[in-house]
């Protein structure tokens, strides 16, 4: 399956956060898509998942055109994604988390749950050994039965990612994995990201983090105000002049690290402060 | 829960002889109930039956406000649907005389669709702004009920209504609908805690949650809504019957709005979207006015204190979310 954006435009009011923007995310790659502030970047992947409706164009799913689909029929099409901000269901365990995804697949059998005890046992044994599974791999399987919301902040990013992927989904876009995770963290998630690679699978990178972007992409897209700037790998893009001037190291990047943390919680705000100092102790 | 995944990890003890354990300490407690409740007073089995109606409504509102998230004041609104099921047809207000079974059916569907009716409108609100529209539900009906005079004989109310039978047995006294609610309750927990733990449990959980993002994993949030709605409504329809049965006199002062803010109280005290912080909810609602039922004037600012301390002190209800029916069961021995 692959997806495609035709012609995508989007419209905020007076501001084009998307212009004609015509795209390609074939599968069993990583396709990043980097780009300043306001590029359009987190617009694309809210596009995508239908939490915004396109102003013009086609957004095509092999044949499934998802610009005009609900939300969730486009996560039942097999459109998984993350959030920026982590947004996983603070009062649910950890493990609970995982099995919630499954509703899509199994909310016909609740009848049963309810009614037949025997076989809701069987079920629920079911769904939990594939969702344990998938915290085993994540290495967060010791905090199944914990509140989401009292793990660690890069335990939150990583168990976010592995409940994306509970459905198996066709198309996988990640918005920021690294936002706010510190170096350890963000070469363990690097490793994570590696193994989820299938050769179906469409896997769709939105971040800041250019060691992580350079290390993971196989293809990049540069867009700059809604428009593409420049494809292609990551040789490539280091090397092209235009992208350098419109991106790379530009000293607006401490300033969009920083805005990225205020809008973040407090916790997480201090340890985006503390990776600013060691980018900065780092470059200098 | 942690105990729950430690306890997966320790090779599983003799179920067989833990649930024997458990039968035995069900029927000892049966046992005890028939020898103890001939000997108590009318009055004081009439006080439990009005608890075990109110843990009916209780287990049927937190399905809306403590398992999907969504706030109900106008819950009174279904049982009111159900009583009134049962006084029109079974008395002599249309000489329509249907048996209690099939009537408890009917006020129970006539309520559920009622809740789907009221929930279909609601679907786009949230918090402050769908507690405003369930309570002007909750009005509406109760001022149709008194101002519909040719259907509900207004604020007069319907009274003598017909005696229920139920399998031939005519259900008179507050001892024989103590027997008729005890199982009832039993089934609506069970089948609430089922419910709770089932993925459609879990889908509620996520809406209350995160509605957008539940959305965004593939829960059709309008059906999952609705159905809480319907289930819930369908619940306090119930309850209505079986009250309107009990005390075979109906009329619209027994469905205002305190009504349902009592039963929003029961599961707030008790704890929000625990059954075993409903029962407990329900107990203490019920029969701490009774004891004070001398200074029954202050029973409003007596709740309305027991909230604000509630709030303050433990704001996630009298009843811990440790101790649910899966403790209960782990403590009888069940698995």
């Amino acid at each position: 399956m692959t997806l495609r954006l035709q012609a995508v435009t989007k419209r905020f009011g007076a501001l084009v956060a998307m212009d004609a923007l015509t795209l390609e995310f074939r599968p069993g790659r990583v396709t990043s898509v980097i780009g300043p502030n306001g590029a359009g970047k987190s617009t694309l992947i809210n596009l995508c998942a239908g939490s915004y409706r396109v102003t013009s164009g086609r957004i095509l799913l092999d044949g499934l055109e998802l610009q005009q689909a609900e939300k969730h029929v486009i996560a039942r099409a097999g459109v998984a994604r993350t959030y920026q901000n982590i947004r996983l269901f603070d009062g649910m365990t950890v493990l609970q988390n995982l099995d919630v995804f499954l509703y899509p697949e199994i909310v016909g059998q609740t009848f049963a749950e309810v009614f037949r005890p025997r076989l809701s046992r069987q079920i629920k044994l079911q769904r939990s050994a594939r969702c344990m599974e998938l915290l085993e791999r994540f290495d967060l399987d010791r905090y199944a039965g914990q509140l989401a919301g009292d793990l660690s902040y890069g335990n939150q990013k990583l168990l976010e990612i592995a409940r994306a992927i509970v459905l198996r989904p066709k198309v996988l876009m990640l918005d920021e994995p690294a936002a706010g995770l510190n170096h350890g963290e963000t070469h363990q998630l690097m490793k994570k990201l590696r193994e989820l690679i299938r050769p179906d699978l469409v896997m769709l990178v939105v971040e800041h983090d250019m060691n992580l972007v350079m290390a993971l992409s196989d293809h990049i897209f540069v867009l700059h105000q809604g428009k593409l700037l420049f494809e292609g790998t990551p040789a490539e893009i280091q090397t092209n002049r235009a992208v350098q001037e419109a991106y790379l190291g530009s000293p607006g990047e401490n300033d969009q690290i920083r805005e990225a943390a205020r809008r973040r919680e407090n916790r997480v705000r201090i340890r985006a402060d503390a990776d600013i100092t060691r980018h900065r102790s780092g470059a200098a | 829960m942690t105990s729950e995944s430690a306890a997966s990890t320790r090779p599983p003890p003799n179920r067989a002889a833990g649930r024997i354990r458990a039968l035995l300490i069900v029927a000892a407690t049966l046992g005890a109930l028939v020898l103890l409740v001939p000997q108590l007073a009318t009055y004081h089995v009439r006080v439990i039956d009005t608890v075990l109606i109110y843990v009916l409504l209780g287990v049927g509102l937190n399905m809306v406000v403590g398992y999907a998230g969504l706030l109900d004041l106008g819950y009174v609104a279904f049982y009111a649907i159900g009583a009134y099921s049962y006084a029109i047809l079974a008395s002599g207000q249309f000489a329509i005389h249907l048996p209690f079974a099939l009537i408890l059916l009917i006020g129970g569907c006539l309520a559920g669709l009622a809740g789907v009716l009221l929930g279909i409108p609601v679907l786009r609100l949230r918090g402050d702004y769908l507690a405003m529209v369930t309570l002007g539900f909750g009005e509406i009906v109760r001022l149709l009920l008194n101002n519909q005079v040719w259907l509900t004989n207004g604020p007069q109310g319907i009274s003598r209504i017909d005696e229920p039978f139920l399998l031939g047995v005519g259900l008179n006294t507050p001892k024989d609908f103590f027997w008729l609610l005890l199982p009832l309750v039993a089934i609506a927990l069970t089948l609430a805690w089922r419910l709770e733990q089932s993925i459609l449990g879990l889908g509620w959980a996520a809406i209350r949650e995160d509605q957008d993002a539940a959305r965004g994993i593939g829960i059709d949030t309008t059906v999952a809504k609705l159905l809480a709605f319907g289930l819930s409504a369908t619940l306090g329809g119930f309850a209505g019957v079986i009250f309107a049965a009990f005390q075979r006199f109906v009329d619209p002062v027994s469905f205002s709005f305190w009504e349902s803010l009592t039963i929003v109280l029961i599961i707030v005290i008790g704890g929000l979207g625990n059954l075993v912080g409903v029962v407990v909810g329900a107990t203490v609602l019920i029969i701490v006015p009774e004891l004070l039922r001398g200074y029954s004037e202050y029973r409003m600012l007596l709740y309305g204190c027991a909230l604000v301390a509630m709030i303050l002190l433990r704001p996630r209800g009298l009843i811990d979310r440790r101790y649910n029916p899966a403790w209960l069961m782990q403590v009888l021995g069940w698995r």
